[in-house]
């Protein structure tokens, strides 16, 4: 089309300012991607320790095995439980032998397991905070054979002041970050199209409706936008890329985000041109 | 063609720039456009490009008239008019023939009547072999060539300049001049607002309309004009000394 073209032209013939607005645009998306990235990867290292979640139902020994099993599926049932594992007295045994490691022959000696049986709880993700294992371990709690519940109270409650402040701070710091990005990429664009004051007058004197002014200067924006958010993309995805080769694994965006940056890019350069010259239009 | 009406016009109700303006050109004619700075002449070119609305009364300009033309319809109306300007007005980032071109890319024509139409008009202007020069590379004459040749392209009703020698030495002024009397000679109407009165010498039987302190006070042969005329306060008659 004609005006892409035309849009591909004026970027040639204003390259500083077509360059300025680029990056502009791009940093100032490189600065919210990457801030979306820590956040990203913020939020892997909760779902990992949120995964540790478990509540463990100390049994007395002399449990009834069948009321155990009764246990196991009612509270499999409760909502929000992903798995209960039954511990045998012996498999426990095993384990803490296998924990002690080289100081398992204080074991030796012991004529009775001292180490109960426990019921293993996890809970299902979107579950695992306390509200929910709270729940769920005071219904254990209940329940006649259960010697004792633990669950990592203390931890628990951390975790979500932890998760509650992350998303409050995130939220904010996102939405400042995204104000001072419009800012910096609407200021670019308002030079640039300021700098082209006289080519819009004489636009008009030949004739130009303010459509066909309006549409170069449109696509020119967006084009200008999106190029800064494929700037913005191969930033991050770089950034992405030596940091999980170099020092750790770090989550990285899928392709839905680096779509939704260098789209963002093409939004903003598109809005930009547009209020920018509003005013140049409105006036002959 | 181009008619004024007891036009009014300027930037405060109070303090109109130019009052009770009446005169009309028509087709093929060329008119002199004279004033002391300030005195109105580029407030009535812009009145005729509609950069600018009368406060009163009406002005027409082809088919187009102040009251009813919509701010919709001004673009169409300016393709009908060959705008030149003292500055040239061309873009500088465009070559010659693409400034050309312009004028008439706007219009949406095809590209290879766009290409022809602008080989023909530089050639008009003698600028044939300059379709691919910058204004940069270009002089002063040649660059207001260039913008004549831009405001002939659409094939307009008529010419309006505006102070178009007004950065030119004496003799590139004449030339371009000479110019415009040739495209005058075809028959499109030319209005050339200048104040460069050497150039008015040896034209004589040339109409010139005279606007001083917002008003037209004269509008006859520039031979017969003479300073201290009193306001022209009816219609047609000019005052002829």
């Amino acid at each position: 089309m004609r005006s892409i073209r035309e849009a591909l032209l004026g970027f040639s013939r204003a390259k500083t300012m077509s360059f300025f607005a680029i990056l502009s645009t791009g940093f100032s998306l490189l600065v919210l991607g990457l801030f979306a990235l820590a956040l990203l990867n913020l939020n892997t290292l909760i779902r990992y320790f949120e995964s540790k979640v478990e509540i463990v139902v100390y049994l007395r020994d002399n449990a009834d095995t069948g009321r155990v099993g009764m246990a196991v599926e009612d509270l499999g049932r409760i909502d929000g439980v992903g798995r209960v594992n039954f511990v045998s007295k012996e498999e426990a045994l095993e384990n803490f032998r296998r924990d002690l490691g080289a100081n398992s022959d204080l074991l030796q000696d012991l004529e009775t397991n001292p180490v109960p049986a426990s019921l293993n709880i996890t809970m299902k993700p979107g579950f695992r905070d306390t509200l929910h294992v709270q729940a769920v371990a005071e219904r254990a709690a209940e329940l006649p054979f259960v010697e004792e519940v633990d669950y990592g109270r203390e931890w628990l409650r951390r975790m979500d002041i932890f998760k509650h402040v992350v998303s409050v701070v995130g939220m904010i710091s996102g939405a400042l970050l995204a104000l001072v990005a419009v800012v910096l990429i609407s200021s670019a664009i308002k030079i640039a199209v300021f700098s082209r004051s006289r080519e819009i007058f004489i636009m008009k004197i030949v004739g130009a409706t303010n459509g066909y002014i309006r549409r170069a200067f449109l696509i020119e924006g967006l084009l200008k936008g999106l190029l800064g958010g494929v700037l913005a993309t191969a930033v991050i995805f770089a950034v992405t890329e030596v940091f999980s080769r170099k020092l750790i694994p770090i989550t990285g965006f899928t392709d839905r985000y680096y779509l939704y940056t260098v789209a963002a890019g093409a939004l903003m350069g598109l809005l930009g041109s547009w209020i920018s010259l509003g005013r140049y239009l409105r006036r002959i | 063609m181009i008619e004024f009406n007891n036009v009014s016009a300027g930037y405060a109700k109070s303090a109109p720039v130019l009052d009770g303006i009446n005169f009309h050109i028509d087709k093929g004619e060329f008119v002199f456009l004279t004033g002391p700075s300030g005195s109105g002449k580029s407030t009535l070119l812009k009145l005729i490009y509609h950069d600018l609305r009368p406060l009163s009364g009406t002005l027409r300009v082809a088919e187009y008239n102040s009251r009813r033309i919509s701010r919709r319809k001004i673009p169409y109306l300016r393709r009908k008019l060959g705008i030149v300007f003292q500055d040239f007005g061309l873009l500088e980032s465009r070559t010659a023939g693409e400034n050309v071109a312009f004028a008439l890319e706007v219009t949406g024509a095809s590209r290879s009547f766009i290409r022809r139409r602008v080989s023909e008009a530089l050639e008009h202007m003698g600028l044939a072999g300059k379709e691919r020069c910058y204004p940069q590379e270009l002089s002063g004459g040649e660059q207001q060539r260039v913008a004549i040749a831009r405001a002939l392209v659409g094939e307009p009703y008529a010419l309006i300049a505006d102070e178009p020698t007004g950065n030119l030495d004496p003799s590139i002024s004449r030339e371009i001049l000479k110019r415009l009397e040739d495209i005058n000679a075809m028959g499109m109407a030319v209005l050339m607002a200048t104040h460069d009165y050497s150039l008015l010498v040896d034209r004589d039987h040339v109409r010139r309309l005279h606007v001083s302190g917002g008003r037209l006070i004269y509008d006859g042969p520039t031979g017969s004009f003479a300073p201290e005329e009193p306001p022209v306060t009816g219609n047609d008659t000019p005052t002829v000394v």
